[in-house]
């Protein structure tokens, strides 16, 4: 489970997005406006920018989707440091199941580096990070979605929107502790739609 | 804490896996060392383990090679190519078949990496090989494959769904990508890890059948020998028309054609094009190739494909109005082109689900973007949490 963005937020300091997080909210088609309610610092690292650049065949559009939030000055670009260096050396070398892949791993490292949280979505990431980094701020998709601000700039409509994009287009993981939240934003007609929700989730009555 | 991460590795293991990436992509000792910024040299160095490599250089190596510092530095990631192999054939100027050649490569490494984690033996069920024979390559390919058929106690039986034939019952790794249209098929064999096949996920389900059929027949006879299969090739060689002749036996056994094409024209005084369509949907292939079978079986005029092609063909269209929803999706289409093989699917949703794997090391592993690898798990639903689900019992 992560630490709700809020608390996170409320602390200030730099908010590094891993690409489970950009690619989610690229399928909103409002990213700009979204990490522009938040009002932080909003990094994301060249190794992912390396990542979501390789090995697509779908031709997905999230480089040139995170070049033009690049360029809009909603993210910033960052390299790691001789610190952040060392930890992402102990992130990807070693056993699998104890590893990352290269832009997960930099990510973890840039907001141990700076001191600030990273938005992650991914399962093992989270428990390696509870594990080894405990006083890291950890944070998935749906806590900026649920951010009061981004509810606020959006509004009702845009934001249930821009979930159901996420969820349908980018097929966003939703931590079971939001799983309430998110489905009480988007109802529950909706989110029998989302192939991303559990089961338990999308056919409440037949799981009964 | 980088030394502790770093000096764990032996330096010779890291500079045999940096090796091996190195020459995966024909790079060479003095482009690389101009890469990261040092004398070709100290790159020999670090290749042969004499040298530790730093953070920074290893980075630069791996977004030099492809690859990244995770695949290089993970204890289990296996270093096997079989690209080399494929670079003696004579066709191996030919990018699209380089580029499909490393994704077959990439795959079975992908695929045996997953059983060591999950700590899975691949059965084998390999049949004996066969080698060509002075005379005939014809006759002994037709033996072979009916003899192949009684083995895998298919009578004459149409084999619909060769890629789980393989997968299923030979153990061999088969793998269903979009490649470039001209390439049909990669084989290959190495002894330690098996037979692996990549077959084209842009053409169609009954085309696949005939090239899995034509790389089975490329196992039985060379298994040693890789093959790129480019799309409507000649059969130039005496392995490749054992190979040709093989798949259609094996795929179209001649008995099986000859009774069904009875059963299918009963009544008829002429050849239809529905008689084509019913016929290459029992059999599993392309209307194309159920009608050479019958030109090459003597049951219809030599031509009369040709004659279909000329008077506009055989549409989708068409099919669809005689086999409704029996109908297989056409090629090109989203559900043709997802990526599959049933095995690796469920190989890389158990390493998620326990934890061993990240979705970026899957992805990167599996050549998948994000997206389509949570569609696969969720396909799969493996990130349900079905609490109704029935344990097993094993």
């Amino acid at each position: 489970m992560s630490t709700p963005l809020l608390s996170s937020f409320s602390s200030g300091g730099v908010r590094v997005l891993d690409a489970s997080a950009v690619i989610n909210l690229n399928a909103t088609d409002c990213a700009h406006d979204i990490l522009r309610a938040l009002g932080d610092r909003i990094v994301v690292v060249d190794t992912v920018v390396d990542e979501l650049a390789v090995g697509t065949r779908t031709s997905r559009e999230d480089p040139a989707k995170l070049q033009d939030l690049v360029a809009a000055s909603a993210i910033e670009l960052v390299t790691l440091g001789q610190v952040g260096s060392e930890h992402f050396a102990a992130l990807v070398a070693g056993r699998a199941s104890e590893t990352l892949d290269d832009g997960e791993a930099a990510s973890i490292a840039f907001a141990l580096e700076s001191g600030g949280a990273v938005v992650i979505d991914e399962r093992k990431a989270n428990r390696i990070c509870r594990e080894r980094f405990p006083q890291l701020r950890l944070a998935c998709t749906v806590d900026i979605f649920l951010h009061p601000a981004v509810g606020a700039a959006l509004g009702r409509e845009r934001l249930i929107s821009a979930v159901l994009s996420a969820l349908q287009r980018a097929r966003m993981q939703v931590p079971v502790h939001h799983l309430a939240s998110v489905v009480d934003l988007v109802g529950v007609e909706q989110a029998g739609r989302c192939p991303s929700l559990p089961r338990s989730v999308r056919e409440p009555l037949r799981q009964k | 804490m980088i030394a502790a991460t770093l000096q764990s590795l032996d330096p010779s293991v890291i500079g045999e896996r940096l090796r091996i990436a190195r020459e995966a992509k024909q790079i060479t000792q003095k482009d690389a060392a101009a890469g990261i910024q040092v004398a070709r040299t100290t790159l020999l160095a670090i290749e042969q383990g004499q040298r530790r490599v730093r953070i920074d250089e290893i980075q630069s190596l791996a977004r030099l090679y492809g690859t990244s510092v995770n695949e290089l530095l993970r204890h289990e990631a296996v270093h096997v190519d079989l690209v080399p192999r494929f670079r003696k054939l004579p066709n191996s100027s030919d990018p699209a078949a380089e580029a499909a050649a490393q994704l077959l490569s990439d795959l079975t490494r992908a695929e045996v990496e997953l059983e060591a984690l999950l700590g899975i033996e691949r059965r084998r069920n390999y049949p004996p090989e066969r080698p060509l024979r002075a005379g005939d390559v014809r006759v002994q390919a037709e033996q072979d494959a009916l003899e192949l058929r009684q083995r895998l106690g298919l009578g004459v039986a149409p084999v619909t769904d060769m890629v789980t034939l393989l997968e299923m019952e030979l153990g061999i790794r088969v793998y269903v990508r979009p490649l470039e249209s001209r390439i049909s098929g990669v084989f290959a064999y190495d002894d330690a890890i098996g037979a692996c096949i990549l077959l084209n996920a842009r053409h169609s389900k009954g085309r696949r059948n005939q090239t899995a059929g034509h790389e089975l027949g490329h196992f039985i006879s060379a298994r040693n020998r890789p093959e790129v299969l480019h799309r409507d090739e000649g059969e130039m060689s005496r392995e490749e028309r054992y190979a040709g002749v093989f798949g259609r036996c094996f795929v179209t056994p001649s008995g099986a054609v000859r009774q069904k094409f009875q059963e299918v024209v009963a009544g008829s005084a002429r050849l239809t094009r529905r008689h084509l369509i019913v016929l290459a949907h029992f059999f599993g292939v392309s209307r194309e190739a159920i009608a050479r079978r019958l030109e090459e079986l003597k049951l219809v005029k030599t031509g009369m494909w040709q004659w279909f092609q000329d008077e506009g063909g055989i549409t989708d269209d068409q099919v669809r109005q005689v086999l409704g929803d029996l109908a297989t999706p056409s090629a090109n289409s989203e559900d043709q082109m997802r990526p599959t093989t049933l095995r690796l699917s469920l190989l890389a949703a158990a390493a998620y689900g326990q934890g061993l794997l990240s979705e970026g090391q899957l992805a990167r592993l599996l050549h998948l973007d994000r997206v389509e690898l949570r569609r696969m798990f969720q396909d799969l639903e493996m990130l349900d949490d079905d609490v109704n689900a029935p344990p097993l019992l094993l």
